[in-house]
C-alpha cells in the first residue's frame, strides 16, 4: 500500500502523466486525503472493527489471532462459540448457511456449526435451523450484549433515535421487547412463484417459454398440481386477489399429465413427482425412475425444477423441457421494512431540492457512486434496490421481462401489471403495533436467534433516520432489515470510506461498513461452502437460508393477500407475478 | 467507460485501506484492468513468510462479468492450477455466480482465507486435494518447501 501510495502523491505534485492517469491519481489522492481528514468520522466504525474483528478483515486489533480461530472452519463447535458470541447476528447467519449446506454436502464436511445437525438431516431445514440458531443463538446474546453493555455505558441511548449517529452506541439498549417480537403464525399462507430459467451457461436449449406463475395456497393442505396443458381442460385462471391452488399447466409434450405436485407442510415447500415419465428434476437431480411416484423433496429460494427432457432435440417449441426456477420464502421482502421504507421516504424526498434529507442514500452496487440524488435516472427494482438507470440497464434488456436483481438475485417480472393497490400507507403504521403485540405471544419465538438479531440490527441500523415510523414496530422490521442488508451485502461500501463523497452522508457510513462488513465476513470467511452447491450462489444462498430460520419465514406470512402489505408503492406483495 | 469509473473507485479504496495481508497496485499504470496483488501468506498456514503475487485481470465488461485471478508465484494450493498460469479457482468467481454488487476487496479476501482453508472438495489439482485430505504433514511439508522456495524473497 505504502508504495502505491506514494506514487499517487508524488504524481500528484509533479502531474507528469496524460489526463486521465492524472486524474485517476488525483482520484486516489482525493480519497486518500479524505478519508485522512475524515478520520474523526471514522471513530465510531473502527472501534466497531477493533471490538469485532471478524466484521473488518483489516483490522490488526489485539484480537485479531482470535479471528483467525473464529474464521477457520477446522476447530470444532466448541472454539466457533467464543467467536460467535461476539458477533451477533452475522455468524448466526454464516453458521445457518453452513448448517443447510453440511446437511447437503457430504458427511466430511464436519464444520464449525452445529452439534445437532447429523441427528436432523432428514428433518426439514426449518426445524433445525430454529434449533441450531437457538443452540447458538442463546450465550452470543447474553454475551454480546455484557459486552456492549459494558463498553458503551456511557454513551448508550435509551433508544434507537434517528439522531444517533454512532452505530455501536444503541447496542446494550435494545428494548426487550425488540427481544420478543417476531411475527409467527401458523396459519398464513404459503406462497411460491415460478419463473422460467434459461441455463445460459451449459450452452443448452432454451427450455419453453412461460410467463411466471405465481401461487398462494388457500389452505396448509392443498397441493399445486403441475402437469401438461390440455386444451380440453383449459388453464383455469386463478383470481388474483384469491389464493389459489390452481393446477400449473405447461404446453410440452414431455410434461406428463400429472408430473409433479408442490407441497406446502411444517412451513417448507416440498416437490413431489407424481408418476412422470420423462421425470422431475431438482437442481438436475432426477427425484424418480419413470412413472414411479417420488418421496417428497424439499425446495428453497433459487431451487431449478426441471420438467421432462428436450425430445427430439427440443427443435419444437412443444418438445421442450421445462426449467422453471422457485422462488419461496421471499416474502419477507415484500412487507414494508426498514429497508424499503427508507428507500420509499427517500424517492419522496427527491424532487424537493437542497432542503431533503438524503441520509439514507445508498449507493448503485454497478458504479458504486452514491445513486439518490435528484436529476439523475434511477432505476428501483421490486426488492426496493436501486441503481442508476444507465448502469442496470443493460441487465433490463438482457432476459427481459425477467429482472434479476444483482444485489439479492431476487427476479422482478417487468412486464407484471401494475399493483395499483398500495394506496394506504397509514393503515399499516397503524397495523404495526398490532402486528407486533399479536406475534408477541405466540409460542413459538424462538427466543435464541432474535435477540441475536434484533441486537445487531439495531446495532447497524436503529439509528437511521426513521421517521415514519412509530417505534413500536420497529423490532419487526428490524429483524427484516437486517436480513435485507445481509442480503444487499456487497452493494456497500467496503468500508474505506467511499461514502464520504456525498457530504450529507457523513453520519451513514458506519452503519454501511459495518453491513458490508457484516456480510463480508459471513461470505467470505465460510469457503468450503460453495462447492457443494453449484447451483446457489453463497452471496444469495445466505439471505435465503436467512429466510428460512423461523422467525423471519414465519413473519413473512407468505400471504400476498393481506392488507398488510398495502402500504406504499415500496411494499411488494408477490401479485406481481400473477397472471 | 462507466466500468472505469469504478474499477478506479475500488482500486483507490483497497490503496487505501487494504485487507490484511494484502496490497494492491497496477500492473501498468496505463492499464486499470490488469492489477498486481500481494498477498502475505496467512498465519497459521504453510504460506505463512511467503508473499505471492497474484495477478488480477478485469473484463471490459466488469463488473458484470467476474475479474480473473491467477498466482504468478508458484504455489502449491488444491485449489491453483499446479502449471504456469497458475489459475485459481474462486467460487464466486464463477460466471453463473458473480454479481455485479460483489467487489474486488471480497473476491481477494477470499483467495486469501483459501490459503488457510483449502477446499479440496473443489479442487483443481485433485492429486494435491486427494494429499491435503489424507496426508496432511506431507501436503503442509510441500507447501512449506515450495513457499520458501518461490514466496520468500530473501
Amino acid at each position: 500500500m505504502s508504495a502505491s501510495t506514494a506514487t499517487a502523491s508524488a504524481s500528484l505534485s509533479d502531474c507528469p502523466r496524460p489526463g486521465r492517469l492524472r486524474r485517476f491519481s488525483q482520484l486516489r489522492a482525493y480519497t486518500q486525503t479524505l478519508s485522512h481528514s475524515s478520520s474523526g468520522g471514522h471513530r465510531s466504525r473502527n472501534s466497531l472493527s477493533s471490538r469485532v474483528p471478524w466484521l473488518s478483515p483489516s483490522s490488526s486489533g489485539p484480537e485479531s489471532p482470535t479471528l483467525q480461530v473464529g474464521n477457520s472452519t477446522a476447530p470444532g463447535p466448541e472454539s466457533d462459540q467464543p467467536a460467535l458470541s461476539r458477533y451477533t447476528s452475522a455468524p448466526t447467519a454464516s453458521s445457518h448457511g453452513l448448517g443447510v449446506d453440511t446437511q447437503t454436502s457430504s458427511a466430511e464436511s464436519s464444520r464449525s456449526t452445529p452439534p445437532n445437525e447429523p441427528t436432523q438431516r432428514s428433518t426439514n431445514v426449518m426445524a433445525r435451523l430454529r434449533s441450531a440458531s437457538a443452540v447458538q443463538g442463546r450465550p452470543p446474546r447474553t454475551i454480546a450484549l455484557a459486552r456492549t453493555a459494558t463498553q458503551e455505558a456511557p454513551t448508550s441511548l435509551p433508544e434507537p433515535t434517528p439522531a444517533a449517529t454512532d452505530a455501536p452506541e444503541s447496542t446494550g439498549t435494545i428494548p426487550t421487547d425488540a427481544v420478543q417480537v417476531t411475527a409467527v403464525s401458523a396459519n398464513k399462507k404459503a406462497t411460491i412463484r415460478f419463473f422460467p430459467y434459461q441455463d445460459t451457461f451449459q450452452s443448452s436449449r432454451p427450455s419453453l417459454p412461460f410467463v411466471p406463475i405465481a401461487r398462494t395456497l388457500p389452505s396448509e393442505s392443498s397441493v399445486i398440481r403441475v402437469g401438461r396443458y390440455s386444451e380440453r381442460d383449459g388453464i383455469p385462471i386463478p383470481n388474483p386477489t384469491e389464493p389459489s391452488d390452481a393446477p400449473v399447466g405447461f404446453k410440452s409434450k414431455v410434461v406428463s399429465r400429472k408430473h409433479c405436485e408442490f407441497i406446502y407442510s411444517n412451513g417448507q415447500w416440498h416437490i413431489k413427482d407424481v408418476g412422470s415419465s420423462s421425470g422431475t428434476f431438482l437442481n438436475h437431480m432426477r427425484l424418480s425412475q419413470p412413472n414411479m411416484v417420488s418421496r417428497l423433496y424439499s425446495i428453497k429460494d433459487g431451487d431449478i425444477v426441471q420438467l421432462g427432457i428436450d425430445f427430439r432435440g427440443g427443435e419444437e417449441m412443444i418438445f421442450r423441457c421445462v426449467r422453471i426456477r422457485i422462488e419461496c420464502n421471499r416474502s419477507w421482502q415484500q412487507q414494508p421494512n426498514e429497508f424499503n421504507k427508507n428507500t420509499e421516504s427517500l424517492i419522496k424526498n427527491l424532487g424537493k431540492g437542497d432542503g431533503a434529507d438524503y441520509s439514507g442514500c445508498r449507493e448503485c452496487s454497478i458504479c458504486l457512486g452514491s445513486v439518490l440524488r435528484p436529476y439523475q435516472c434511477l432505476f428501483m427494482a421490486a426488492c426496493a434496490h436501486v441503481w442508476h438507470y444507465k448502469c442496470i440497464s443493460r441487465l433490463l434488456h438482457q432476459d427481459y421481462p425477467m429482472f434479476q436483481c444483482p444485489n439479492c438475485r431476487a427476479f422482478t417480472d417487468l412486464s407484471a401489471e401494475v399493483d395499483d393497490s398500495n394506496d394506504v400507507v397509514e393503515n399499516e403504521e397503524a397495523k404495526g403495533p398490532t402486528e407486533a403485540t399479536s406475534t408477541n405471544d405466540s409460542a413459538e419465538v424462538p427466543a435464541g436467534t432474535q435477540p441475536a438479531q434484533a441486537t445487531t440490527t439495531t446495532s447497524v441500523e436503529g439509528q437511521q433516520p426513521t421517521p415514519l415510523e412509530p417505534h413500536s414496530e420497529e423490532p419487526d422490521f428490524v429483524t427484516d432489515v437486517e436480513n435485507l442488508h445481509l442480503q444487499d451485502d456487497n452493494d456497500e461500501a467496503s468500508g474505506s470510506g467511499i461514502d464520504m463523497e456525498d457530504g450529507h452522508s457523513s453520519d451513514f457510513p458506519a452503519p454501511n461498513a459495518s453491513n458490508d462488513d457484516l456480510a463480508r465476513s459471513a461470505t467470505i470467511s465460510i469457503p468450503g461452502f460453495q462447492p457443494t452447491q453449484p447451483l446457489n450462489v453463497p452471496a444469495a444462498r445466505q439471505p435465503h437460508l436467512r429466510a428460512d430460520t423461523p422467525g423471519r419465514s414465519e413473519t413473512s406470512d407468505d400471504n400476498p393477500l393481506t392488507p398488510r402489505n398495502d402500504s406504499g408503492p415500496l411494499a411488494f406483495d408477490g401479485r406481481a407475478g400473477m397472471r | 467507460m462507466g466500468s472505469q469509473k469504478r474499477i478506479a473507485k475500488e482500486l483507490s479504496e483497497l490503496v487505501e485501506s487494504p485487507p490484511d495481508g494484502i496490497t494492491v497496485e497496477l500492473a501498468d499504470e496505463a492499464n486499470l484492468y490488469k492489477w498486481k496483488v500481494f498477498m502475505e501468506g496467512p498465519e497459521g498456514s504453510p504460506y505463512q513468510d511467503g508473499k505471492f503475487l497474484v495477478n488480477l485481470t478485469l473484463p471490459t465488461e466488469y463488473p458484470f462479468k467476474p475479474p480473473t485471478v491467477s498466482f504468478g508465484t508458484k504455489i502449491y494450493h488444491p485449489n491453483v492450477t499446479n502449471d504456469d498460469k497458475g489459475s485459481m479457482c474462486l467460487g464466486m468467481l464463477r460466471a453463473d455466480e458473480w454479481k455485479p454488487s460483489s467487489k474486488i476487496a471480497a473476491v481477494l479476501q477470499f483467495a486469501r482465507q483459501l490459503l488457510l482453508e483449502p477446499m479440496p472438495d473443489d479442487a483443481i489439482e485433485g492429486r494435491i486435494a486427494e494429499q491435503y485430505k489424507n496426508d496432511r504433514k506431507r501436503y503442509d511439508e510441500i507447501a512449506r518447501e515450495w513457499t520458501r522456495k518461490w514466496a520468500v524473497s530473501e
